[in-house]
């Protein structure tokens, strides 16, 4: 689902950048603010976590794989805004240390998968965990892959409107490409991972650990 | 190798991302080629490693979605599409992945992080976690593996991954502890 450099100019990069940057600074102040010997090893710990977990490849069908993503899953138990701080950590990480993503691309990438869909998995989860907590969970990550992936499809789109002899790719294309995996694939191994991850780690009462 | 000056590393970061925004705005075919071999004669040690990562890991996509989008604009037109905008994404892409894996093989990214103290702690503490945290997944994903007399398909992952994720998070609060009583213990 990462968009690589070179796929967007800096039309859209740099604003992504501008809408990103106060969201990380008041991501940073409210879970880094504190007591640096308390805050920073536990966003080290859920970053790490969220890394981890986006290596585990699930094979599919046709001798391809997919990966957990498990944003979710840390929005849910720690809220958007830690998921976004954390999200964004893998990113930067993946792009400096790994070579995988990209640097232009990063608050996009940021934005897409780290706060719009957790955000909205977050949301649905909140909304319909009182009727059928399982079934929240489900949906908040079914949905969360959803909105991650046709977030990147209309900025990918939008980029294609702007300047198609920079990006050639049309919507409908780029669309399909992420959303059809996205629909059938990504969106129902994440929500089994969260539904399962939860129901473990209430089993073991370990919600409140982190 | 890394350099052994800093500065030489800040230097080449900051050039490094400087040029990876320049480049990403370019659409010129002449312009892209002339950047690639600047590129290819500033960066000939390691230049195989880094084309191969980049064969690896990018062209796949490149390829694919330009070879999807040039099917899906030739079925709706009378004529074939352009190739220019296409070669152009290609070589914009890989040139960037070229880029990033050269500069980045020369980096040595904890020190260039140096005079940010906090950032520093924060990519350490993360990638400490990160070993640690994926040495008990792989040996995870071995022990399913080991376990099962065919190869695992993807119920048996995610279900395994369920379960990993609680070790991973007690490991990775444990950890945290740890690493937040180390560094109290060391003034912070």
């Amino acid at each position: 689902m990462h968009v690589p450099d070179g796929f967007l100019s800096p039309a859209i990069t740099l604003p992504a950048y501008a809408a990103a940057a106060p969201l990380w600074a008041l991501a940073a102040r409210r879970h880094l603010g504190r007591d640096a010997a308390d805050a920073l090893p536990v966003v080290g710990a859920l970053t790490a976590l969220a890394f981890v977990v986006q290596t585990i490849a699930i094979p599919v069908p046709g001798g391809t794989s997919t990966h957990l993503v498990g944003v979710t899953l840390l929005a849910l138990l720690h809220g958007p805004l830690l998921a976004f701080l954390c999200e964004s950590l893998v990113l930067l990480l993946q792009a400096l240390f790994f070579g995988a993503g990209g640097v232009t691309v990063l608050a996009v990438n940021a934005l897409a998968m780290g706060l719009l869909g957790p955000l909205a998995g977050w949301a649905v989860h909140r909304l319909l965990r009182r009727r059928a907590q399982r079934a929240a969970a489900f949906l908040g990550a079914w949905i969360s892959m959803q909105v991650a992936a046709g977030a990147v499809a209309l900025v990918l789109g939008l980029q294609h409107r702007i300047a198609p002899e920079y990006f050639p790719v049309p919507f409908a294309v780029s669309a399909t490409a992420l959303l059809v995996p996205s629909l059938a694939v990504t969106g129902l191994v994440e929500g089994l991972y969260t539904v399962l991850a939860l129901a473990l780690l209430r089993k073991a009462d370990l919600r409140g650990v982190a | 190798m890394a350099s052994p000056d800093p500065r030489r590393e800040r230097l080449l970061l900051a050039g490094w991302l400087a040029a990876a925004f320049a480049l990403s705005a370019v659409t010129d075919l002449r312009a892209l080629g002339l950047a690639a071999l600047a590129a290819a004669v500033a960066f000939r040690r390691g230049m195989a490693r880094a084309l191969a990562r980049v064969a690896r890991l990018v062209l796949p996509v490149t390829l694919a979605m330009s070879a999807l989008s040039w099917a899906f604009l030739r079925l709706g037109a009378p004529a074939a599409p352009p190739l220019q905008p296409f070669l152009a994404l290609a070589a914009r892409t890989l040139l960037l992945a070229f880029l990033a894996f050269s500069v980045l093989a020369r980096v040595n990214l904890l020190r260039a992080l140096a005079p940010w103290p906090a950032a520093t702690r924060l990519v350490v503490v993360a990638l400490a976690q990160i070993h640690a945290l994926r040495l008990l997944a792989t040996e995870s994903a071995d022990g399913l593996r080991s376990r099962l007399p065919r190869r695992p398909g993807p119920l048996d992952v995610v279900r395994n991954a369920s379960g990993i994720t609680a070790a991973l998070l007690v490991l990775a609060v444990r950890n945290a502890r740890e690493v937040s009583d180390a560094m109290r213990s060391r003034g912070f």
